[in-house]
């Protein structure tokens, strides 16, 4: 079945993670790297995975409008799915869509207060209740870590688990830990840091601070031309 | 007319409901003087904008049916064709967009970039029509010209560039700042028709010179000179700069932008410099048509009034006079006298008279040359029906024309109604290919389809108005289909050989969903060493498509099937059309019962746009309905959210979202797909089909 295929053919299982969703409940996790590297490309993946699996993705964005989020769900999970038949693919499509809610703000609007309130009118209602939330195109330096620490504990008190994504910049310096000086002020929240770097033709996806075993077998890569994920020998 | 065609511009208005489209258009006539007098669209005065020429249009404040009207400026003749923008009347908007060369975008400087903008924005795509931007009512509180310039890039991906910059906003708003020739324009005299130019203000002269820098950095990709002038830091002609434009424009890579407010009299003169300037003339767009004696190979037409004649009738209206058929002409003149050829029947007919329109006035004339609209009287075609010179054979493309997904039974209070809805039905539906009608076979009543809620309401209204035809009318009803999940054989023998002349016939095949595209039917003939003969194979097709009108299951219309025959038997004596076609229906029953069918029903995009308080509950009501919600954007103190939901849930919506937002949400709505019902609504359809049928029994 084309579902199952799908989840199983997932390399993001290589992670080595104790769980599929390699985030537990209450977690907060970071993708680093440049502009246009492919930080949103992970994550959607990230939530098409979970979205396979009949978990509910809160998928926020402060940069792009719904229809443009969703365009890269659209076109992820149709790469994802090539090889088989379009009505296949359409009728998979159809039936994960509802595990997915889409919300937009304006970067200077955003505020933790208000994305609980939005977050209240879905659960509330029963309209609908995520275990993922992605965060796309928040700026971090000191003075967000106060809103840190309360989407820390949204997360806690609604069972969910975090990722963002953290734009870098070529001109900046990194810490002892690898990490870009701006983002080291808050790094200590996050429970997990992804970074995404780009060698040659490929992208890398590395590991530079988490929880849990050691990543088992080779580094993942970032395909740049589908921006899927894939395994180094592929 | 103008006797070159490099002088004419056909340009729709198009836009979201509201958006001032109809207040602009009047302003415009009334600036090139061809009405002298300005009416509010809402006015006191009663009279209403002069487009909006039905009494519905004036009542409801809304524009209906396109109307078309010309003008001159600045030794251009320009044809307006105004369009409604509630997503009900697409139809309207499709075909003016079909025939237009070049569009204004209106977009309120408020409510920016809404559904419709982005309907109407595809329909442009499609057509590849060039357009410019017009933001309108930066008189209104909230006026925030430069966020709608970010949401014409973010929403429709258009390179959009300020060709102006506002002098104040709101209450505030005096006037603009023109880019290309750094001056500050202002609108004074009593309807704001004397334009007087002046130095820019001195405290918004360092912004204006920074928005200038942008845009002719935008328009340099369009022009070397241009880039070259630029990086030589020498000066640049205003020439230079509006050929860029133009030449960004008609490529549809460059969205021009301008600012005003139409109903403050502000901003409609440079808007109008701007039409002639930067959108194109019937020469600058490529225009093509099939020619049908050479299996359809395309053929380009040349706006060269000395060629023969191709033209398109666009829009039928029945006057006074009786049918007025409204033709954009492609290529040659069309005059009075002529004799044309409708390419669809093979009809000759002889030009009568020949009128240019005025909304709903009439001037006469000789003529309407390459290039131009026109509208002729006493010719009886459909819309989309070309006409040619005789001697050719050419047809061009086909409108799109959106299927209907709702209908409703209406019934006429008495007999003097029944005739004249009878009249009614039969003029609407020529118009109008979105609006259908037939009478159910069970139950005899008239059904009459169209694209939503108001479109239908719409048409009953004016059946009362228009014919003195009072209705009423049933429960709106929902364009399920049928479709197959798994493929299925079939064989089935037809035999009636009972004495006399009989009848016989095998067909044997399969059928099995269609994957891949779009179509409703595939029919395939594999049928090999004439086990069916092939005089009957054309009957066996008739009578699958027969059973696909109404489905076995709920006598829906079965669509997405493909039929595939591969054997069969014949008899010399008793084989027949008919008993193929008989044949074909059981074929189709059999395999049908197996092919584990389901229903579909429509699924309208919905995007509804609400002050944020209210976000919470417009996504309960969207919920409640079997809503599945696709997001919600956050537009700083209004909310869109956008939502697939059944269009069986959708009736009665407007009234809860209104009471449920004190009148301040409002939606569109418009078809998205078909998808499969859930069990429990396919068992209470089965159960309300059950009942029809026992009570038409």
């Amino acid at each position: 079945m084309l579902k199952k295929e799908l989840i199983l053919r997932n390399p993001l299982r290589q992670l080595g993670f104790e769980t599929e969703d390699i985030l537990p409940a209450g977690a907060i996790g970071a993708v680093l790297s440049h502009a246009g590297v492919g930080k949103t490309a992970l994550l959607v993946q990230l939530a098409l995975n979970g979205m396979l699996r009949s978990r509910n993705v809160l998928h926020i964005s402060l940069n792009d409008p719904v229809n443009k989020v969703n365009l890269w769900y659209n076109e992820l999970f149709h790469h994802l799915a090539g090889r088989y038949e379009g009505a296949q693919i359409n009728s998979l499509w159809e039936s994960v869509l509802p595990h997915r809610f889409i919300m937009t703000f304006r970067v200077e609007s955003f505020t933790v207060p208000k994305l609980e309130e939005r977050l209240s009118d879905l659960t509330e209602q029963g309209i609908f209740s995520p275990v993922m939330m992605i965060i796309d195109g928040l700026h971090f330096d000191e003075s967000r870590r106060s809103d840190l620490n309360d989407l820390k504990a949204l997360a806690a008190k609604n069972g969910i688990h975090i990722w963002f994504t953290v734009r870098t910049h070529r001109h900046e310096s990194s810490g002892s830990d690898g990490l870009p000086v701006s983002f080291s002020a808050v790094a200590g929240l996050f429970d997990l840091v992804l970074e995404l770097q780009p060698e040659h033709a490929d992208v890398h996806i590395k590991l530079l601070r988490g929880s849990g075993s050691t990543p088992v077998g080779s580094p993942l890569l970032l395909d740049p031309s589908t921006m899927l994920i894939k395994d180094k020998e592929l | 007319m103008s006797s070159t065609v490099e002088k004419v511009r056909n340009i729709g208005i198009s836009a979201h409901i509201d958006s001032g489209k109809t207040t602009l258009t009047e302003r415009i006539l009334f600036y090139t003087k061809r009405i002298h007098a300005i009416h509010d669209v809402k006015g006191k005065d009663g009279v209403g904008a002069t487009m909006d020429s039905m009494e519905l249009e004036k009542e409801r404040g809304i524009t209906i049916a396109s109307a078309a009207t010309f003008c001159e400026w600045q030794g251009h003749e320009i044809n307006i064709i105004d369009t409604p923008g509630h997503v009900d009347f697409t139809i309207e908007v499709e075909r003016s967009l079909r025939v237009l060369d070049g569009a204004v975008l209106v977009l309120c400087s408020v409510g920016g970039v809404q559904s419709q903008s982005i309907t109407v924005d595809m329909q442009m795509k499609r057509y590849k029509v060039p357009c410019i931007a017009f933001i309108n009512k930066c008189d209104r509180s909230g006026a925030d010209p430069a966020r709608v310039i970010a949401q014409l890039h973010s929403k429709l991906g258009h390179n959009a560039v300020a060709m102006q910059m506002p002098i104040g906003l709101e209450a505030d708003f005096r006037g603009v700042i023109d880019l290309l020739s750094m001056k500050a324009f202002y609108f004074e005299g009593e309807n704001g028709e004397q334009v007087r130019s002046d130095e820019i203000p001195a405290e918004l002269l360092a912004a204006a010179r920074s928005k200038r820098e942008e845009m002719i950095d935008a328009a340099s990709l369009f022009s070397d000179e241009l880039t070259e002038a630029i990086l030589e830091e020498s000066s640049i002609p205003d020439a230079l700069i509006i050929d860029a434009v133009r030449k960004g424009t008609l490529l549809r890579k460059f969205t021009p932008v301008f600012l005003g407010s139409a109903y403050k009299n502000k901003g409609v003169q440079p808007l109008l410099d701007a039409v002639n300037q930067y959108l194109p003339c019937p020469a600058d767009v490529e225009n093509t048509a099939l020619d049908l004696d050479h299996e359809e190979a395309l053929v380009y037409l040349l706006p060269d009034s000395s060629l023969p004649i191709v033209a398109l009738a666009f829009k039928l209206e029945d006057g006074t006079y009786g049918q007025l058929t409204y033709v954009r002409v492609y290529q040659g003149t069309l005059a009075k006298g002529a004799v044309i050829v409708n390419t669809r029947t093979g009809k000759k007919t002889k030009v009568g008279r020949v009128v240019r329109m005025h909304a709903d006035q009439m001037e006469d004339i000789e003529a309407a040359a390459a290039g131009y609209i026109a509208a002729l009287f006493g010719i009886e075609c459909a819309s989309g029906d070309t006409f040619v010179s005789p001697g050719l054979n050419l047809t061009m493309t086909s409108m799109f024309v959106p299927k209907p997904v709702i209908s409703l039974a209406i019934f006429p209070k008495d007999n003097k109604s029944q005739i004249n809805m009878s009249k009614a039905l039969n003029r609407f539906t020529k118009e109008d290919p979105t609006f259908r009608t037939h009478v159910d076979d069970e139950t005899n009543e008239t059904i009459i389809e169209g694209m939503g809620e108001l479109h239908l309401e719409i048409y009953v209204e004016r059946m009362k108005r228009e014919y003195g035809t009072d209705v009423d009318t049933g429960k709106p009803r929902v364009a399920y289909r049928e479709t197959i999940t798994q493929r299925a054989e079939f064989n089935y023998t037809h035999k009636k050989q009972t004495g006399g002349s009989g009848q016989y016939g095998r067909v044997a095949g399969y059928m099995e969903p269609i994957t891949e595209g779009d179509e409703d039917f595939i029919f395939d003939n594999q049928v090999r060493g004439g086990s069916i003969p092939t005089q009957y194979i054309a009957a066996c097709e008739k009578g699958f498509l027969q059973c696909l009108a109404k489905g076995p299951k709920m006598e829906f219309p079965v669509t997405g099937v493909k039929i595939v025959i591969n054997d069969g038997a014949s008899h010399a004596v008793d084989s027949s059309d008919m008993a193929f076609q008989a044949a074909a229906r059981g074929a189709f029953r059999e395999g049908y019962a197996k092919a584990r069918s389901v229903i579909h029903e429509p699924i309208m995009k919905v995007v509804v746009e609400t002050p944020t308080e209210f976000q919470g509950g417009v996504m309960g009501l969207l919920n409640q309905r079997r809503g599945m919600i696709v997001g919600a954007q956050d537009e700083g103190p209004m909310t869109v959210v956008e939502a697939q939901v059944p269009l069986g849930e959708m009736f009665g919506f407007s009234t809860v979202l209104r009471s449920s937002t004190q009148g301040k949400a409002q939606f569109t709505m418009e078809f998205a797909l078909y998808r499969q019902i859930p069990q429990s609504i396919a068992e209470k359809i089965a159960e309300e089909f059950a009942l029809r049928k026992k009570s038409a029994a």
